[in-house]
């Protein structure tokens, strides 16, 4: 893939390196935030399976619920 | 006709305003990145939106009669394998200088938006600056449709924050903490304030500051510490992994976004005119009487394009826009033009609201005086209808402007219409104004002020304001249209 590299403004020198210094704490951040998700991955795929075959009631909107007892009748 | 000196800047091309044409040549590397930025959901969305100017592509046979023309500037005869583009007009182009600063604010909001919303097609804002966006009533529209390339995926880095720190965020902290007008920042500096300049303005305390530790101190004391000969930091550090790049760059701009937003100008109370229609010195019948000989002379001149100068709060300016007319409002008071803007957006009216002193406007600008022209230049034969309400006085005794100087003045700026509010000495106003210099005016009377509009303009009916000693004048311009 061809970039262009046209940019022509000034970057700034004292501002560029502490864009690139808060680059790389938000970097680590990232990894958190990935981390992070993976474990709450795990721990639903661990728990979201035994609560399946009793949550179905619960997880019926009042609405639909009324509705599918009208349909019923 | 000339046309008016290109942009230059950018490598990719430049712009020109060409017999009322806006035109940008493109260079031949640059063409097909254009044509793709164009066709992204990022482009088509803005321009659908009128938040991004809309362009295409002349196709061969209109670009070959177009360089025909003797007086196109030679870069677009000298382009092996460019393209030119033409881009709508924007009725009436102003600058940074001219705007308050809520103005800018909301330039910056596009600018970040628009940044944003490119890196979801894989695109980056190569520049930052304020020259890039231009307003259509009160409504931002970004003009430099170069302004964007394809992005490296693994680039973590913006290049042109820096830029917008200096052309945006800290000209906006300098006005909010200093009350530095913008106008000083932008006449003398086309590229913003360094944040070693700011750093400078600060007290001890103030600089450890969060919001300007983050903006001002720590950028100059790095810079203070780095060797002004190490290009080592200006090399590309690419990330292999593109989601962690495009993660840093997202969240770069919603720091930005939030410092933006902590710097959004709040509405002044009073600015010495911004309470002028709640403290004036007309009572309600003379208001009212105005009020209605202004809106009739909108309703029988009809003008498309009206100057409201000297327009306060912008109640003037508000009914020439309820009656359809394209407004620009100009006041000397930053104040007072952000107040405008305001209710401009509001209200959805269609008024520019710029901030401009009709007795020192702003000058022409940039390489050659070329880059920005002067108010005078672009506002010259520009408008059908021009309100002068309440400020012959100000230019009269505070400027020292001669009365046919005043009234030459209107009639090259207005095509038909001209409405005057004409104020005799012994006015209140006026003799605040005066300050003991009452002899210098002593001769001025309504006689006397229509003997010198008599040269430029007849008089189509004139009202004297019950109970005050003003009178209104709807003038038509001789020689002109309706």
């Amino acid at each position: 893939m061809t970039i262009l590299i046209l940019a022509y403004i000034d970057p700034g020198v004292g501002a560029l390196l502490w864009q690139a210094i808060i680059a790389a704490f938000v970097g680590l951040l990232f990894y958190l935030k990935k981390t992070r998700r993976w474990i709450m991955g795990v721990f639903r795929k661990m728990f979201g399976r035994r609560q399946k075959p009793s949550a179905p009631v619960a997880e019926i909107p009042a609405k639909e619920t009324m509705k599918a007892k009208s349909d019923v009748r | 006709m000339p046309q008016s000196a290109p942009s230059f800047r950018d490598p990719a091309g430049c712009c020109c305003s060409f017999n009322g044409r806006v035109l940008r040549c493109v260079a031949a590397v640059a063409v097909s990145e254009l044509e793709k930025f164009l066709q992204t959901n990022c482009a088509r969305q803005y321009i659908a939106r009128k938040k991004f100017v809309s362009t295409r592509r002349l196709n061969e046979n209109e670009a070959a009669t177009l360089r025909e023309s003797p007086e196109l500037p030679p870069v677009f005869h000298a382009q092996p394998g460019g393209a030119v583009f033409e881009h709508e007009r924007i009725p009436f182009p102003s600058y940074p200088h001219e705007w308050p600063p809520e103005m800018l604010w909301a330039a910056g909001r596009l600018t970040l938006e628009l940044a944003q919303a490119a890196l979801g097609d894989g695109f980056g804002l190569k520049d930052a600056t304020p020259h890039n966006i231009l307003f259509r009533g009160s409504e931002p529209v970004f003009i430099d449709a170069l302004s964007f390339e394809r992005r490296n995926p693994g680039d973590p880095i913006w290049l042109p924050e820096a830029q917008f720190v200096r052309t945006f965020l800290l000209p906006l902290l300098a006005n909010r903490r200093w009350g530095l007008p913008l106008a000083e920042i932008f006449t003398t500096r086309r590229d913003g304030i360094e944040p070693e300049e700011v750093y400078r303005f600060c007290g001890p305390l103030e600089k450890f500051k969060p919001r300007m530790l983050s903006l001002v101190s720590i950028p100059a004391w790095l810079s203070r510490k780095t060797s002004p000969d190490d290009q080592k930091i200006y090399q590309p550090h690419l990330l292999a992994n593109t989601e962690k790049a495009r993660f840093i760059l997202e969240s770069l701009f919603q720091r930005l976004e939030r410092t933006l937003d902590s710097l959004k100008p709040v509405a002044q109370k009073n600015s010495g005119w911004s309470d002028y229609m709640a403290t004036h010195s007309y009572d309600d019948p003379a208001f009212a009487a105005k009020e209605k000989f202004v809106s009739e002379a909108l309703r029988e001149f009809k003008p498309a394009r009206v100057l409201d100068a000297g327009a306060n709060t912008g109640h003037f300016s508000a009914l020439a826009a309820q009656a359809g007319a394209e407004v620009v409002a100009v006041d000397l008071d930053a104040a007072c033009a952000g107040a405008i803007w305001r209710r401009a957006r509001e209200q959805k009216l269609n008024i520019l609201p710029l901030v401009v002193n009709l007795a020192h406007p702003s000058p022409a600008l940039g390489w050659r005086n070329g880059e920005c022209p002067a108010f005078l230049d672009r506002a010259t034969g520009t408008f059908d209808g021009v309100l002068m309400l309440a400020l012959i006085h100000h230019l009269l005794v505070t400027e020292r402007i001669p009365l046919e100087e005043i009234l030459r003045l209107a009639y090259e700026l207005t095509h038909s219409l001209l409405v005057i509010e004409f104020i005799e000495p012994r006015d209140d106003m006026f003799r605040r104004l005066t300050r003991g210099r009452e002899e210098l005016h002593a001769t001025l009377d309504t006689t006397m002020f229509e003997q010198a509009c008599t040269p430029y303009f007849e008089i189509v009916r004139s009202l004297a304001l019950p109970g005050t000693p003003r009178r209104m004048y709807c003038l038509k311009r001789k020689g002109g249209g309706n």
